[in-house]
């Protein structure tokens, strides 16, 4: 990307909150999106969501309705086209809520959006705070939305299960991930009790107090985990696991927790780490140098971990093999990625 | 109806993008966010560059940084062009003012505007391209960058320019900067969606017919061109594509056809369908703006209209985009319009040109036969 952004204003390569809303929101069955802001808008992201959409091998579309405002509407305010088109989604087949996202464009003539949704339509209708580069980030879009459908959840009883918080649905190996945690969690017998959200549906939600713990996706998800743990009383665990001794970790955190006996869970987890490395033995010796410009820092540590564990040999960058770093979630991430150090090595 | 499910084309900025980014010797700035830049970026494949404006920009104003990212720009021998986005158009800010000083072509551009095509257009018009009577050879307009055939389409027609001995003088939108201030008086077209208006337009390259017009027309204006070799061309690949269709038409039926795409592109599949297969067109339904047609026509942006379409249409073949092969998963389907997702394209196939009907055909026969019980 050739934009100049000085490091200062790294701030400023956030993304769209209303991208990162949609991306929650657009993984909620039974519910239709409006976007309150011009066609274009909403195809941006009609088109992000088709593409990692298909890449998941799901051909249906999301619903996401436009209330396509003009060049009129931006003038004369866009309230009314805003209301015509809730009450449109509302009438849909099979329709349990409407979700209303707004964009930067309403944010700036100032429509008052909650005082819309707030009106009666037969169903619910939740506001989500989006409005584009406005309401701040991608990561505050998502934010904003998970808290918001939290909003419409109310406590109930627990039982002895998992919540999996802040999946990132854009992200290409998103089941992969999921299913990895899925199968740490199994090997201490613990379910999932909700995935808040992938494709998840309206009525699922108000489960969303009965599990005992949250796992976030990352980090950044902690003021959702932090709500939720206001709302239910649900302690959460701050993200998915990465690498190898984080993913023995992982399972160890989740134990005690729960107060099991992980013992035979990490004896299994070392066994198939041990059993992976020696898959990649060749790499033994190999000088390579680590991706270290888009790599995050805990990334970072994870394959310099790897990189120890395999007795790979850092050498200048340009000289050798650049190795790509990326999140690999549990010991399957680190075998992808593992498969993908090999290919840089050969290719 | 102003409120749109899914909406299905791209707004006015992406079409300035898409316009300007053709052009080597322009460095491209869309004033507006990184939202607004990001999605362009991904679809046009191009360089693009951008204010990346914050809260902050729209509270104080936006020259500051407007200004820091142009100035970052200046030293790097090329013209620079802004965009802007939706909501630096509504702040009101006299962006020209604060250009004033410097060599910069403003695009006011908002999304809001209208479509990719209104966006083409404004753009192409704030390059101000002019015609010089000394050019030799012919211009070649309609690729832009946010059609996936464009640069296939552009090799093509090249191609047979090259044959008749007539040199090609300014692509619109994919070419040197320059040229676009000395195009030559005579223009052919791949893409009638996005016209660049340049010169006397000589004809579209869309199918045989219009070539064989083209080429006629062409013949005419460029006394010393031999166009002899394109027509037999024509001839020879007509003839096999003939000689496909009809024996795909020994064995079944005419497919019935729901067409979705910009205009020109609609109206040449619908045309080439007719013609070779004896297709029943049961609707076209365009992106932009209806044409005139003989096959049922009507502008159609939506999903949910698309998916009523095929519904009550149930064809056999759906051209589009890959919206419109979510839609018919079972049928057969031809790709002619972005998005094209899901497949791996890394050809510059064209639609336009000789190659372009008998690559279009191909795609056509085989998913056909591919669907058939």
């Amino acid at each position: 990307m050739s934009s100049n952004p000085l490091p200062a204003n790294s701030s400023r390569l956030g993304g769209c909150t209303l991208t990162g809303a949609i991306s929650v929101t657009s993984h909620v069955r039974d519910t239709v999106t409006v976007v309150h802001g011009p066609k274009g808008c909403s195809h941006h992201n009609v088109s992000l969501l088709h593409a990692s959409w298909l890449e998941d091998d799901r051909a249906v579309l999301p619903e996401l309705l436009s209330s396509g405002l003009s060049e009129k509407d931006v003038i004369f305010g866009g309230e009314e086209a805003l209301r015509r088109t809730i009450g449109v989604a509302a009438t849909k087949e099979g329709v349990r809520a409407v979700l209303v996202l707004s964009t930067c464009v309403v944010g700036s003539i100032g429509d008052d959006v909650t005082s819309v949704c707030s009106e009666e339509y037969g169903v619910p209708v939740v506001p989500i705070s989006s409005a584009g580069f406005l309401g701040g980030t991608f990561q505050d879009g998502m934010n904003n939305a998970l808290v918001a459908l939290a909003g419409t959840a109310s406590p109930c009883d627990t039982n002895r299960s998992v919540n999996i918080i802040g999946e990132m649905n854009l992200e290409y190996e998103v089941e992969e991930n999921y299913r990895e945690v899925e199968r740490l969690l199994a090997l201490l017998n613990l379910p999932v009790n909700i995935r808040f959200v992938h494709n998840t549906g309206w009525e699922e939600l108000s489960r969303l107090g009965a599990a005992e713990l949250n796992i976030l996706r990352g980090p950044a998800l902690v003021p959702v985990g932090e709500y939720l743990k206001e709302r239910f009383d649900t302690p959460f665990i701050a993200s998915f696991p990465q690498g190898l001794s984080g993913t023995l970790s992982f399972v160890r955190e989740v134990a005690a927790f729960f107060g099991i006996d992980g013992q035979a869970a990490l004896r299994e987890e070392c066994r198939r780490q041990e059993e992976m490395l020696d898959q990649f033995s060749d790499l033994r010796r190999v000088p390579v140098s680590l991706e270290r410009v888009h790599s995050g820092e805990d990334e970072l540590l994870a394959a310099e971990e790897l990189a120890a564990a395999l007795d790979l040999v850092m050498g200048t960058p340009g000289t050798c093999a650049k190795l790509p770093v990326n999140a690999a979630v549990g010991t399957s991430g680190t075998k992808r990625m593992l498969h993908r150090w090999r290919r840089a090595v050969h290719a | 109806m102003p409120e749109c499910d899914n909406p299905l084309w791209p707004c006015a900025m992406t079409g300035a993008a898409a316009c300007l980014a053709g052009f080597d010797g322009l460095a491209v700035v869309i004033h507006g966010s990184s939202g607004c830049y990001y999605y362009p970026m991904t679809l046009l494949h191009a360089p693009l560059h951008g204010t990346f404006i914050l809260e902050d920009d729209v509270i104080f104003g936006s020259e500051d940084r407007l200004m820091e990212v142009i100035g970052s720009l200046s030293g790097t021998g090329k013209k620079i062009a802004v965009i802007t986005t939706c909501v630096p158009a509504l702040l009101g800010e006299d962006i020209r003012s604060m250009l004033a000083d410097h060599d910069v072509i403003l695009v006011d551009s908002p999304g809001f505007a209208g479509d990719v095509e209104t966006g083409y257009q404004k753009a192409l018009a704030m390059l101000d391209p002019r015609t010089d009577p000394a050019a030799p050879g012919v211009n070649i307009d309609g690729a832009c960058l946010f059609d996936p055939f464009a640069a296939g389409n552009v090799q093509e027609v090249r191609r047979l320019l090259g044959m008749v001995s007539v040199p090609v003088a300014t692509v619109f939108s994919s070419d040197l900067l320059g040229r676009v201030y000395h195009a030559a008086p005579f223009t052919i077209g791949t893409n009638a969606d996005f016209p660049s208006g340049v010169g006397d337009y000589l004809g579209g390259m869309l199918g045989f017919g219009a070539i064989r017009e083209t080429f006629a027309r062409l013949g005419d204006s460029f006394g010393n061109a031999d166009c002899t070799p394109v027509f037999s061309e024509l001839e020879q690949q007509e003839e096999r594509v003939v000689r496909a269709c009809d024996k795909f038409l020994r064995r079944y039926d005419p497919p019935s056809a729901a067409i979705f795409a910009g205009c020109s592109y609609a109206l040449f599949a619908a045309e080439a369908l007719h013609t070779y297969l004896d297709a029943e067109i049961c609707c076209i339904g365009t992106r932009n703006t209806p044409c005139e047609s003989r096959f049922p026509v009507e502008e159609t942006s939506s999903l949910s209209r698309v998916r009523d379409l095929i519904v009550s249409h149930n064809p056999d073949l759906v051209i589009g985009s890959s919206f419109e092969r979510s839609l018919h998963e079972r049928g057969g389907f031809a790709g002619i319009i972005p998005p094209l997702r899901g497949r791996v394209k890394i050809y510059p196939a064209p639609l336009a040109g000789i190659n372009g009907m008998l690559s279009f055909m191909e795609s056509v026969l085989n998913t056909c036969m591919d669907t058939k019980p």
